[in-house]
């Protein structure tokens, strides 16, 4: 069974917002499980682990610092991809200027890549992102050097280097698809935190949420 | 004719379009997605057949419905039940219907048919693939069903007034597109030149439907008195709309949707902004407007509701219908900016329904300058949605002034401004409304009070050091959501509601109703607040009729009686 991208985007959205992100920060959860299950990649699977890890977890210990000049760190210890991301994104202009970034310890890092995606699509910029010896360039496509695959969805990195991408060859690009997988313990645990999201139902609130108790036999 | 373009009329402001109340008055149009869909196929001379109907006497059975296109065929995929009345529900609570339906890309093999027969009846329990576009069901109008076939079965035609009276024999009670239940996602088929305008598989899979309701309908007569029975008369049966049963899960969805929700109220704007720009009228111009506005005042007597807000806007429509044609009689409309003088009237003389009433007919005369615009009624939701950190916190400031001005005059600590909430209910996974001040439902609010969290968004920028987007929301995750909005709204006017969407006077119903009118729908019927009643393709050709018969010109009854 595959499912339709919309699915797996409106089902992580709910997740991270289950699992505590503000609605913005989900909506781009969503967009990033979305981006990363139409490249091929394990999107959900990923953010379900992140969730899980940072299930909890307080905003500001997840939250980047830019403790010097081009380099960030979690005052938690672990920057959260989806918050780093969305701040990456909100920061294509530094970016496309040339400025470096470093991040340090950082959660799933392949989280990050629809957020530098976007930033790259916003500002034309070729970037480059590095952690362990996976190294990938985004243009309009996403080219993936050889790599270990785990170290590709690692858990956690103790840094990731994101830089203006230098010319020269790329490999093959990816292929976006237009349908997802997602493993059953996954669309589980993702449905769990989404399910934190819904209020419990009670009669009448089955009643007079939905308006009208009027017959339909007419 | 010639047209020297002496002045320019801009297209209204957000503020003035934008409102509850004004959404809420919306008619279909030329813009209509129905009216785009019918325009199409009669154009491009799609072609229709029903390799399938099988059916029992009981009325259990499967049916299939093909229209081909130039390019592709779709295939409406009909399973009918023979449903106990005590399980018939227009509400999503519902788990049986009288029918339920898919739109299958392409003509099903045998095989596809049974697996779609293990999942379709099932709706939302079951499960649909790529191949299938949309996922709908129906119940029966029950009086009139059984009148129907009761006539039809003893050899003779329906009363038209009884028929009048409902409009219809079944009525959809949700149609799921775009990635539903496992269903192929709207970007797999945006490129198709037939479903480039939205919602326009929605709208084939209705008007398919509407056509197997009515097939149903005789057959079941036949099947009752198989040698007395009688079909009915095309001119009564084209009476027949397809009715729709409409709740809150349709609200989020123009909050969801900003760069849709402008590109159907700017394309909209800028055809009445054109027709009021016209220097000068011809006769024959000034005739069809007539014309159509005297079906106008047809339609509006055969709209019927038990709504005490929706009775009291009827009344106010038939009497603005009136109050336009006793003017039409004197106006002068040839020269000096007619239709422009005629809207500056109607501002003054008509309520919100006759003035909205009025920019749809207006649109009648001039295909010209409206029919094209539908093509800019799609979205590219990405193309608007990404923050831009870069932008300073002053110019946020001043675009937050300028978007939810209204917002920032509201006192949000008055229980009114804030007396509901907008939630999802764990038992359907559907949009709900609750009480804020009594029912424990607030911890589960879903981001759809953009005035509301403008307002706090703004006392948090009022406050900030940090000179940059990106900054702030670096210290205020919570206002990603709104600073998002405002951006999209500060590119594409028409892309919020400006207006309490939570208030204790708002009326869901509206934004129900500005939708469904860009559907096509009319008759609205509310049956409380927050639901709705509607007829869609009432008076359209049947797809065998289809270029016998005109595609757009269906949408007010005819003049003549028996329809022509």
């Amino acid at each position: 069974m595959t499912w339709s991208l919309n699915e797996i985007e409106t089902l992580s959205r709910k997740a991270a917002r289950g699992a505590g992100l503000s609605w913005g920060l989900a909506e781009e959860a969503g967009k990033a499980a979305r981006w990363l299950s139409a490249a091929g990649l394990p999107g959900p699977q990923v953010l379900a682990e992140l969730l899980i890890r940072n299930d909890g977890a307080d905003y500001e210990t997840l939250c980047p610092l830019e403790h010097s000049e081009g380099h960030w760190i979690a005052t938690g210890g672990t920057l959260c991809p989806l918050i780093s991301g969305a701040t990456l994104c909100d920061s294509a202009a530094r970016l496309a200027s040339g400025d470096d970034l470093h991040l340090g310890r950082t959660a799933c890092p392949v989280l990050l890549l629809p957020y530098l995606a976007a930033a790259v699509g916003m500002t034309g910029t070729r970037l480059t992102v590095t952690w362990n010896d996976v190294s990938i360039t985004l243009d309009a496509e996403t080219h993936i050097g050889p790599h270990d695959p785990e170290a590709l969805n690692a858990a956690v990195v103790d840094s990731v280097h994101i830089a203006r991408a230098e010319t020269g060859e790329l490999t093959a690009p990816l292929t976006p698809g237009n349908r997802g997988e997602m493993p059953p313990e996954t669309a589980r645990q993702l449905t769990a935190f989404a399910r934190r999201t819904y209020a419990p139902a009670t009669s009448e609130s089955r009643l007079s949420g939905a308006g009208a108790g009027l017959t339909d036999n007419d | 004719m010639e047209q020297t373009q002496s002045k320019t009329i801009p297209p209204r402001a957000p503020n003035v379009v934008m409102t509850l109340a004004r959404l809420g008055s919306f008619h279909q149009s030329r813009l209509s997605f129905m009216r785009i869909l019918l325009r199409r196929m009669e154009a491009e001379q799609w072609t229709f057949e029903r390799p399938v109907f099988d059916i029992d006497a009981q009325g259990m059975g499967r049916a299939v419905y093909t229209a081909h296109g130039p390019e592709r065929s779709y295939s409406l995929v009909a399973f009918a039940n023979d449903l106990p009345p005590e399980k018939r529900s227009d509400r999503v609570i519902a788990t049986e219907w009288d029918a339920t339906f898919t739109l299958f890309d392409g003509i099903p093999t045998p095989a596809d048919l049974d697996r779609l027969q293990d999942n379709v009846p099932q709706q939302e329990a079951g499960r649909v693939t790529e191949s299938e576009l949309s996922i709908s069901r129906a119940n029966r109008s029950v009086r009139l069903w059984d009148y129907v076939v009761g006539k039809l079965a003893a050899g003779e035609q329906p009363d038209r007034t009884t028929v009048e009276k409902v409009g219809y024999l079944m009525r959809t009670t949700a149609v799921y597109g775009s990635g539903k239940f496992g269903a192929a996602d709207r970007e797999d088929t945006a490129e198709r030149p037939e479903f480039q305008a939205p919602f326009q598989i929605e709208m084939l899979s209705v008007y398919l439907t509407r056509a197997f309701v009515m097939d149903l309908v005789e057959h079941m007569a036949r099947m009752r008195a198989p040698d007395t029975a009688v079909p009915l008369d095309p001119d009564l049966r084209r009476r027949f709309g397809i009715g729709n049963s409409t709740g809150l899960g349709m609200a989020p969805f123009l909050l969801t949707h900003p760069a849709l929700l402008n590109n159907w109220i700017a394309a909209r704007e800028e055809a009445l902004a054109r027709i009021r720009s016209l220097p000068a009228a011809h006769m024959s111009e000034v005739d069809i407007f007539r014309n159509f506005a005297l079906r106008a005042r047809l339609h509006m007597q055969d709209w019927y509701s038990e709504h005490p807000v929706q009775i009291a806007r009827i009344d106010a429509l038939r009497a603005d219908t009136a109050r336009l044609l006793a003017h039409l009689d004197t106006a002068e409309l040839s020269a000096d900016h007619p239709w422009n003088r005629l809207w500056l009237w109607a501002e003054d003389a008509l309520s919100l329904e006759g003035q909205e009433l009025l920019a749809s007919l207006l649109m009648e005369p001039y295909p010209h300058l409206v029919d094209g615009l539908s093509a800019c009624m799609a979205a590219d939701e990405a193309a608007t949605w990404r923050i831009d950190g870069a932008m300073s916190t002053d110019r946020l400031r001043t675009l937050t002034r300028d978007i939810y001005r209204w917002a920032l005059d509201t006192d949000w600590t008055a229980p009114e401004a804030q007396a509901r909430v907008w939630y999802t209910s764990e038992e359907k996974l559907e949009p709900r409304l609750g009480d804020r001040h009594t029912d424990p439902v607030e911890p589960y609010e879903q981001p759809l009070c953009p005035g509301r969290d403008a307002a706090r968004m703004y006392g948090d920028l009022t406050a900030t050091g940090e000179t940059t987007v990106a900054g702030f929301l670096m210290r205020h995750p919570e206002h990603r959501h709104i600073v998002r909005r405002a951006q999209i709204a500060a590119r594409l006017p028409y892309a919020e509601i400006r207006d309490n969407t939570i208030a204790a006077t708002v009326l869901p119903i509206d934004m129900l109703r500005m939708k469904l009118a860009f559907f096509g729908a009319c008759h609205f019927d509310p049956r409380s607040d927050r639901w709705v009643r509607i007829n869609m393709y009432q008076h359209a050709p049947f797809p065998h009729e289809l270029g016998a018969r005109s595609g757009d010109d269906w949408a007010y009854p005819f003049l003549t009686g028996a329809a022509s």
